[in-house]
């Protein structure tokens, strides 16, 4: 089996004295989708934001590509390759959707390509270019999001709750894309509290609980366990 | 027709100038949240560095221009950035305000004390005043063009990186969203100091640029304050456009210089409405200003005050009145005087505990509801003529009463606003009562009355006296003015525990909340801002009292600031806070300034140093505020904590009270003078909480397995000692157990 | 008779449309699910209700009258009270001075007259809080922290209550207990609004069920009749199965 490419051991976290991530051990390898399932609550997004170094790890080692990065400053991470999606909407609402490509280019990329890739998968944000990402719908700001894992071409993808807000048909949409990128050689990471609609592409699945790490497994032992473990029958 | 276009040229080049002043300010708290107060004071600091350049080292006026607009401006922006404003993400509107409050203060010290401000200096136009050219029978100067221009071309430049350039882009981003910024791979610091460089900068042109157009002499007050008036505009663009900003400017710019054009020039009115037309406008803009909507609590703050009960504030209010009595007996006659302003001024200070520090409400301008009662007790409570004049106990209960109602009525039309816009009208009010009524000295007629709000541009203030209480003494003054503080103080934390205190805290928390369990907000902000300004009153008179003789000077905005400030630096939540605030604010700074004048001029050698020491205490105080950021909460809350910790070391307390005694004996029989007394009163007071903590620590480690002992250490005979003691009395160990958990 | 009622409420945030002319009742002791994707619009809609938000157009009723004008607190006076999806604590106030405060309101606008501390101890008992009564809120976990804003809203004896995702953030127990306590609300009269993700919670709990999807109401009904909809399955539960 090849070596991760993301990697947490014993990860531990928490706000002031409050301890959220009790030791989490995750592993991502190159080309393939983990899904991270879980209900809300349960510490799968400080697990995001440390991993995208928005967030101190107070004890483990988080490696990437084999070199350990705690510490490491969000604009960092970003720049070696690990491209993070929050929770909520990745957009700056008061900027038009060209400038949010904009300012996404802050990796290295250049908007002119930025913008042939994210039109090009999403055509009604090209209609939209000069409007404000605060006046589009939760669907297409969402593909504004996304677009900058297209145009940036990052080694890894780190996606947070994709489907918050977002009417199932447009969540499978997403998800089909993110497949596409997952084809190409990218490496995803998802957080996500509805496990159905991630489960279907993933190419393994590990479930959070409580700050640790409950089980991990390939997407169907993972499903069997989830209607015990949060879905509450 | 000419004198219309004339007038209307000034306008708009006083416009030009304020557009530019104001599109930095938009600027920096667009991309920090930061309301800079300190614009004005870093445009004033500029431009006296722009006066050193060329008028001191004569360098030519380009490379004075390129030395303070290319370099000093941007290195002052940056480094503000860098040393201070980066700390203040996640901190409450009210600690933003201090800091940037402290800096202004800090910076007008600090260029008083380089430029010494009795002397004159002056800026002359560019081009000379004499270069100009006569355009359809309008004369312009060549300085007032190069104004016009530089406006335009700045406005066409901020259009241009905010749209047409990635810095400018991710400078917007980093309001929306600093940590998506990060995720993007931008340092959203590196966007902040940007905009905090190019906010200076513009600064700085504009006071370079406004000094010649508004009469060519410079002073650091009012150069601070003539900026300032381009917050104005500011608000035009409610803080965010910048077109809209531009358009304001020019509109203040243009209806002041008509004001000052076709009203009748006759008294002192005309001048001093062009003087304070832009805190009217201010006013206005605000109050029209489309509301906000009401929103729940963005920031979890990180200031925490402990409420004390009603019964220990009562207690500690007795060993206020004690400690004061006593202190009083070591004082000279003048001394006493000086102590009892001080304490007018922590009552004024209370004024700033119930609002800012209760409801979480800001007044910039406290002294000026302390004029209103001033005013109105000069008025309406002197009897007697001479020596024998009094106040009387109706006048300053009037005084009171009319502040808070004067307070109300300004508060009202701001109370819908968010906390930095009712701050901002207080400011407004605080400039527009020093420029307009407190240099009021015109005589008036009234439904029949004459009267003159300042004759002569001063008030004299007699002593109050009550039934058989004279205040004319000054230890009855003194304890008088200590008593009051003490029962307003007990009053306060009455207050703060009853259901209305509750209220005041719930809606300070969280607005929306607390509207929704019924509460009016508007009713409760009115109420608390009327019992504030009715103190701030009450301490007003006896301030203005113990001043004797008072003048627009005593209550200026700045040292409204400076008060407000140094309260924060306290503790704005305690009433200890206010007392010691009120305390450095009143005596302390002045004191200690003036005794460094005393040595500078009985060690004539030394002069300059103790000068420097003096003046160094003005800009400390200032910087002290500037660390509010990183401890909201004051530093009586530190020694309050540290006070709490040393209940477990009752030694350390007893040994602390005895030395204050001893102390205190030896100021009373005169062996050591009261400075000393003071200063080494006050390191036993400073010393003890960290004498204590190594008590405890000792206390702590002596807990260690006894059987550890003296392995790491030398074994002494002291060691052994403790070892036969431990073993042969268990019962200390678990009593000492037991001790740590209460 | 239903004691709330909204008729045509629009929301418009700039050019965009929160809300889309909704209309939805509730009745006394009954519990109602308001359901939906997040950014359906249910916030939106209990600002609204709370007129913390005003609408673009439409009206909402208390008992037949009209109050679309009001201000928050004087709906808050009317009887309608609320808990928030991002806690709003009190958060220099002990737990039971949160609770407290709702009554000092009461009191300072004349309403009523009481024991307060009789009262306090008796919502605090009611809802589980006496434990951790004198703690400092801040302290206090969010799933515990969400009834305390639960207990603040009945301290102020409100006809409706309006809870914006009481459950996130508790854990399987503690949300057991709510389910109870919010049944025994109901059953004394109570007219209950839940917004909430945890579907069999709210399918287990409610008599009747609006359901939001890009601010308009596509279905209402009880939770069989919502379970079986088809443009519930299709719009919010997708081609997978109703849980």
């Amino acid at each position: 089996m090849t070596e991760p490419l993301l990697e947490l051991s014993g990860v531990k976290a928490g706000y002031g004295a409050i301890e959220v991530l009790h030791g989490v051990d995750l592993a991502l390898r190159p080309g393939t989708l983990l899904a991270l399932l879980g209900p809300n609550g349960g510490g799968k997004s400080t697990a995001m934001r440390v991993i995208a170094g928005l967030h101190p790890a107070t004890g483990g080692e988080v490696r990437y590509a084999g070199r350990t990065v705690n510490g490491i400053s969000a604009q960092d991470a970003a720049r070696l390759g690990i491209c993070s999606i929050p929770e909520g909407r990745g957009v700056f609402p008061n900027l038009t959707v060209r400038e949010n490509l904009w300012a996404a280019t802050g990796t290295g990329a250049r908007l002119k390509d930025m913008e042939e890739k994210a039109y090009g998968r999403f055509p009604i944000l090209g209609k939209r270019r000069d409007q404000l990402a605060g006046s589009l719908s939760g669907g297409e700001q969402q593909m504004l999001a996304l677009s900058r894992a297209l145009g940036t071409d990052p080694a890894v993808l780190l996606l947070d709750e994709l489907s918050m807000g977002l009417a199932p048909k447009i969540v499978s949409e997403m998800y089909e894309t993110v497949a596409e990128l997952v084809a190409g050689g990218l490496s995803v990471l998802v957080a996500e509290q509805f496990a159905r609609a991630v489960l279907p592409i993933a190419d393994s699945a590990a479930l959070m609980l409580h700050g640790r790490i409950a089980a991990t497994g390939t997407p169907d032992e993972i499903e069997d366990r989830l209607a015990g473990d949060y879905l509450g029958g | 027709m000419t004198t219309f276009l004339t007038y209307t040229v000034l306008g708009l080049v006083l416009g030009a100038v304020y557009s530019i002043a104001a599109s930095g300010l938009v600027l920096t708290y667009n991309t920090s949240g930061i309301f800079n107060f300190a614009h004005g004071a870093q445009a004033m600091f500029g431009t006296f560095l722009y006066w050193h350049f060329t008028q001191v080292w004569n360098w030519p006026t380009w490379l004075g221009l390129i030395a303070v607009i290319g370099v000093a401006g941007p290195v002052m922006g940056a480094a503000l950035h860098a040393l201070i404003m980066k700390g203040l993400r996640g901190t409450a509107d009210v600690t933003k305000i201090i800091v940037t409050v402290a800096v202004l203060l800090g910076t007008v010290y600090l260029a008083q004390w380089i430029w010494n401000p009795d002397e004159a200096r002056t800026i002359d136009m560019f081009f000379g005043a004499g270069a100009k050219v006569t355009l359809a029978g309008v004369t312009v100067r060549y300085h007032e063009i190069v104004c016009l221009v530089a406006a335009v071309a700045i406005a066409a430049l901020l259009r241009v990186l905010f749209t047409r350039s990635r810095a400018g882009v991710v400078m917007r981003g980093s309001v929306d969203d600093p940590d998506l910024l990060r995720l993007n791979g931008h340092d959203p610091e590196r966007a902040a100091m940007l905009s905090w460089a190019l906010g200076s900068t513009l600064a700085v042109l504009a006071g370079v640029l406004v000094v010649p157009i508004s009469g060519g002499a410079m002073d650091a007050n009012m150069l601070t304050l003539l900026v300032i008036d381009a917050f104005a505009a500011a608000m035009f663009g409610r803080l965010r456009s910048l077109p809209r900003t531009f358009a304001g400017a020019m509109v203040l710019g243009l209806t002041v210089t008509y004001v000052l054009a076709y009203l009748p020039s006759a008294g002192t009115f005309t001048g001093n409405l062009r003087v304070s037309l832009p805190m009217i406008i201010l006013f206005v803009v605000l109050v029209v200003l489309p509301q906000d909507r009401l929103r729940g609590a963005a920031v979890r703050t990180r200031e925490r005050y402990r409420v004390p009960s009603v019964r220990s504030a009562a207690v500690w209010g007795a060993v206020l009145i004690a400690v004061v009595y006593l202190y009083s007996l070591l004082l000279p006659d003048a001394g006493v005087t000086a102590f009892a302003l001080g304490m007018t001024f922590a009552i004024v200070a209370l004024s700033l505990t119930v609002l800012t520090g209760y409801a979480g409400e800001l007044n910039l301008a406290p002294l000026s509801f302390g004029a209103i009662g001033t005013i109105v007790a000069f008025h309406f409570g002197v009897t007697g003529e001479g020596l024998a004049a009094r106040l009387n106990v109706q006048g300053v209960l009037l005084g009171v009463l009319v502040a808070a109602v004067v307070g109300g009525l300004v508060a009202l039309p701001a109370l819908r606003l968010r906390g930095l816009y009712l701050a901002l009208a207080t400011m407004a009010f605080g400039v527009f009562l020093s420029n307009m009524v407190l240099r009021d000295t015109t005589e008036h007629e009234w439904f029949g009355q004459r009267f003159t709000i300042f004759p002569d541009g001063s008030l004299v203030i007699p002593p109050l006296k009550a039934g058989p209480l004279d205040l004319r003494d000054g230890t009855a003054f003194l304890m008088t003015a200590t008593v009051l503080f003490a029962l307003l103080g007990i009053g306060l934390a009455a207050l703060r525990n009853s259901g209305y205190g509750r209220r005041l805290a719930a809606m300070k928390d969280s607005p929306a909340a607390t509207a929704m369990l019924g509460q009016s907000l508007v009713r409760l902000k009115l109420s608390v801002f009327m019992i504030s300004a009715g103190i701030a009153g009450l301490g007003g008179v006896l301030m203005s009292s113990a001043h004797g003789t008072v003048s627009q000077e005593t209550f200026t905005i700045t040292g409204s600031l400076a008060l407000l400030m140094l309260v924060v630096v306290a503790g704005i939540g305690y009433i200890s806070g206010a007392l010691f605030g009120g305390l450095i604010a009143g005596v302390g700074s002045a004191v200690l300034v003036s005794t460094f004048n005393d040595l500078a001029l009985e060690h004539e050698s030394m002069s300059s140093l103790y000068t420097a020491v003096g003046q160094l205490v003005l800009v400390g105080t200032a910087l002290v505020g500037m660390g509010v950021g990183r401890n909201p909460s004051g530093f009586v809350h530190d020694v309050a904590e540290a006070y709490r910790s040393l209940r477990a070391a009752k030694p350390v307390l007893y040994g602390g009270g005895a030395a204050g005694a001893v102390l205190y004996v030896l100021a009373l029989t005169d062996v050591i003078g009261t400075w000393t007394f003071a200063i080494a009163a006050l390191c036993v007071l400073m010393l003890l909480p960290v004498i204590g903590k190594s008590v405890l620590e000792e206390k702590g480690r002596r807990e260690t397995p006894l059987e550890l002992l003296g392995i790491d250490e030398p074994y002494t005979d002291e060691l052994r000692a403790r070892l036969d003691r431990e073993l042969g009395l268990p019962a200390t160990v678990r009593k000492g157990g037991a001790g740590v958990p209460a | 008779m239903s004691l709330l009622e909204t008729r045509g409420i629009t929301v418009r945030f700039g050019g965009n449309t929160a809300v889309d002319d909704v209309s939805l009742t509730m009745a006394e002791g009954e519990i109602t699910g308001l359901i939906g994707p997040n950014g359906a619009g249910k916030t939106t809609m209990f600002n609204t209700v709370t007129g913390l938000q005003r609408p673009a157009s439409g009206r909402v009723l208390l008992d037949g009258t009209d109050i679309t004008s009001l201000s928050p607190a004087k709906r808050a006076r009317r009887g309608m009270a609320r808990t928030f999806q991002r806690l709003e604590l009190f958060l220099s106030l002990s737990v039971r001075d949160n609770v407290r405060v709702a009554g000092d309101v009461l009191r300072a606008t004349a309403r009523k007259r009481f024991d307060l501390d009789e009262e306090t101890d008796r919502i605090l008992e009611r809802t589980g809080l006496t434990d951790i009564a004198g703690r400092d809120v801040s302290d206090v976990p969010i799933g515990r922290a969400r009834v305390v804003e639960v207990a603040r809203a009945l301290m102020t004896s409100p006809r409706v209550l309006l809870l914006d995702e009481p459950a996130s953030g508790q854990t399987e127990q503690e949300t057991e207990r709510f389910a109870e306590m919010l049944k025994g609300l109901a059953g004394d009269g109570l007219a209950i609004c839940l917004v909430e993700h945890d579907l069999p919670l709210v399918m287990g709990l409610c008599s009747r069920i609006h359901v939001l999807d890009y601010g308009s109401l596509i279905a209402s009904g009880t939770p069989q009749e919502i379970q079986e909809s088809p443009e519930v399955i299709a719009a919010y539960i997708g081609t997978e199965e109703a849980t």
